[in-house]
């Protein structure tokens, strides 16, 4: 079993939820309220967190901007339908992934272990292998990434995606396959996130000398990354 | 500043009033001058000047003789300024003159007997009279004033400084009568961009006039609105979570259902995931639609690079389109950048394009082209059946339904196109439809940034 910690006000949500997960082989406790989650969530071990943004009291967005400050672990979080704006503050907040609510607790459970899957680190060998690229260095080992000798704090949805990019550098990859590797799930219709994502990552890198971008996107096809001087 | 703007109109009236009064004033003045040359009535102490000048110059000539005349002559010309000229009874000159103003008063006179003056258009009088001298001899006395005796013309510095002094006053005049209607022209735009907190108060100061009223009144009316418009928000928010929490609770519910039933109901959980999936769309467009209409919504000055936006939902389309075995393909993306929400553009452009795939046949492709004239013209075409030219007028409508039974099967719940509406027209734009062949022609047309070369493009910040 699984231990995961869901904050969520709907007490008879979380009762569902409980049965429904527990047949899945995950072991969930509820939080009801914003300080009691975060409390669960600094006070114990928990594999990943299921964070509801509508919560009385402390919004679920002030929630895991505190647990950001003192724990790395996975967070989904669940947003109103047709609320973007709670979707792109929660991703840039450090949330792993997002999931509209009504949900299908099927998609609820794929997306529990496409995090879980990430979070156990990326295998193969070649995987160890620092990477060094125009300035960038990434370490996948320790997961860390310095940008002109400076340290850059990436969630862990930035890093995968970094990592795919510096594999291939110069080569388009599609939103798809991008959606895939940093999120570990296939792309859904209507899905913005690793538009998200990217513009993160773009902004904590920065750009080139004389503001060339790093990642590029080419219009219907997806992204990619550039070296200096270099054109898609 | 605009020239027909209310500061220049009553700039420019107030002034002209001005200029005017002051310019008829003058020729007035002047005008009460010129027509009355009678020296006497006009000037008394003048006209008893004169005569007495007269008297004495033809004492001087009769008694003393022509040289002391003369000097007395010269005298006066030196110190008054004045010529004299002396014609005897029967109008010959006396003593010589060059004028030919002094020659035609003394001829008038030797007809007239009488008093004669004559102001030239330069304002110098030419006066004459008979003196009788004491020793019976009859004179014709005539003299010319050197000095402009009425104004010359109209005094051209003075009246143009005091109009010049009319125009700062007016100008001043028309500062402090405009702007406060300039400050509450700005607070009211940003109140109908949507800055609910737009008041007008803290810039009238301590004035206390009708357009200070005017303010505050605005500021009621627009506090009223703000309570109204964010009652309304949070209404919609809270129907939209007490909506949504029974409906996240059915599908997990339906869930466990499944998994306890061991597919023995599968075809009604499956009848009853569709409409409770069919439940959460319709309150989703619901919810977008009405916000759209109570103005809770507002359209952010944010540029939207209208291509790539495009490009990205045809991308999503094509996503929902191939498994029915339809496309969307993009004939033309012209660069057109448009200012408004990329979100609400999104949704507004997404529900025309899903509902020309939900309409076009099957192995058939949608049609979407982004073209640039006057405005940005966005076209989406299917190739389906069309609608009946009756009822184009109509397909905008919240629930209007052109084919009842296949639309229901198609999922949509028909709000889309209104949806689509209200968005654009919520962006200044237009939006109808056409029937063209095979198919349904939609239109929308949006108003573009007055430079694509100077804007900051957003894609990328917008895909969200």
């Amino acid at each position: 079993m699984v231990a995961v910690l869901l904050i969520d006000d709907d007490t008879e949500l979380s009762k569902l939820l409980e049965e429904y997960l527990q047949s899945e082989q995950f072991e969930l406790e509820a939080a009801h309220d914003g300080p009691s989650g975060l409390e669960k969530a600094l006070a114990n071990h928990y594999a990943a967190v299921i964070l509801d943004v509508m919560l009385p009291g402390m919004s679920g967005l002030d929630v895991l901007k505190q647990l950001r400050q003192k724990s790395s672990v996975p967070v989904l979080m669940l947003t109103a339908r047709g609320s973007e704006l709670d979707r792109i503050l929660g991703l840039e907040l450090g949330a792993d992934d997002y999931l509209p609510k009504p949900f299908n607790p099927r998609e609820l459970v794929a997306r529990l272990r496409a995090i879980l899957r990430r979070a156990s680190g990326l295998g193969g060998a070649a995987a160890s292998q620092p990477i060094h690229l125009a300035g960038v260095e990434l370490h996948p080992e320790s997961r860390s990434v310095t940008c002109s000798g400076k340290p850059v704090n990436l969630t862990g949805a930035e890093f995968d995606l970094l990592y795919t990019f510096l594999r291939t550098p110069g080569k388009i990859i599609s939103r798809e396959d991008l959606t895939q590797a940093a999120l570990g799930r296939p792309m859904s219709p209507m899905d913005r996130s690793i538009d998200v994502h990217v513009s993160n990552l773009r902004r904590k890198l920065g750009s080139y000398e004389g503001d060339q971008e790093r990642i590029k996107a080419i219009r219907g096809s997806g992204y990619v990354y550039l070296l200096p001087g270099e054109q898609p | 500043m605009k020239y027909r703007s209310l500061f220049w109109k009553i700039f420019f009236c107030f002034w002209l009033a001005a200029a005017a009064m002051i310019g008829a004033l003058n020729v007035m003045l002047w005008f009460s001058f010129a027509s009355d040359p009678n020296p006497e009535r006009r000037r008394g102490a003048l006209g008893e000047a004169l005569n007495l000048y007269a008297e004495s110059a033809v004492q001087v000539y009769d008694s003393e003789g022509p040289q002391s005349f003369e000097q007395y002559v010269s005298r006066s010309l030196k110190e008054a300024g004045t010529e004299i000229a002396l014609f005897d009874g029967t109008g010959k000159a006396l003593i010589a003159h060059s004028s030919s103003e002094v020659a035609d008063v003394a001829a008038e006179i030797q007809q007239t007997r009488q008093h004669v003056s004559h102001v030239t258009a330069l304002g110098r009088l030419t006066w004459g009279r008979p003196v009788v001298a004491p020793s019976g001899r009859t004179y014709i006395f005539v003299s010319r004033l050197r000095q402009p005796y009425v104004p010359r013309g109209l005094p051209r510095l003075g009246i143009a400084l005091s109009i010049l002094a009319a125009g700062v006053i007016s100008y001043l005049l028309a500062l402090y009568l405009t702007s406060p209607v300039k400050k509450l022209k700005s607070v009211v735009q940003s109140f109908a961009e949507g800055n609910l907190d737009a008041r007008v108060a803290p810039q009238l100061g301590s004035r206390r006039d009708e357009l200070a009223d005017l303010g505050r009144e605005f500021d009621r009316m627009a506090e009223r609105i703000a309570a109204l418009i964010s009652s309304q928000k949070r209404l919609l928010a809270d129907i939209s979570h007490e909506l949504r929490s029974p409906l996240a609770r059915l599908t997990v519910a339906l869930e466990l259902a499944r998994k306890n039933t061991n597919g023995k109901a599968m075809a009604a959980l499956d009848r009853i995931e569709m409409e409770s999936e069919r439940v959460n769309t319709l309150v989703g467009q619901l919810l977008a639609l009405t916000r759209l209409e109570s103005g809770a919504e507002r359209v952010p000055p944010e540029m939207v690079v209208l291509e790539d936006l495009v490009q990205q939902i045809v991308d999503d389309a094509n996503y929902e389109a191939k498994p029915q075995n339809k496309e969307v393909k993009v004939l033309q993306l012209a660069p057109c950048r448009v200012r408004g929400s990329s979100e609400l553009l999104r949704s507004g452009i997404e529900n025309v394009i899903r509902n020309a795939i939900r309409y076009t046949a099957e192995g058939t492709a949608v049609e979407v082209s982004l073209g640039r004239g006057d405005s940005a013209v966005l076209t989406v075409r299917d190739h389906g059946p069309g609608v009946p030219e009756s009822e184009l007028a109509h397909i905008f409508e919240p629930f209007y339904r052109v084919g009842e039974a296949r639309e229901r099967s198609s999922g949509g719940v028909g709000l889309g196109l209104s949806i689509a509406d209200r968005t654009v027209k919520l962006h200044r734009g237009s939006i109808r439809a056409e029937n063209v062949g095979d198919g349904l022609l939609v239109t929308i047309e949006l108003p573009l940034t007055p430079s694509p070369a100077t804007v900051q493009p957003v894609a990328e910040k917008m895909p969200v």
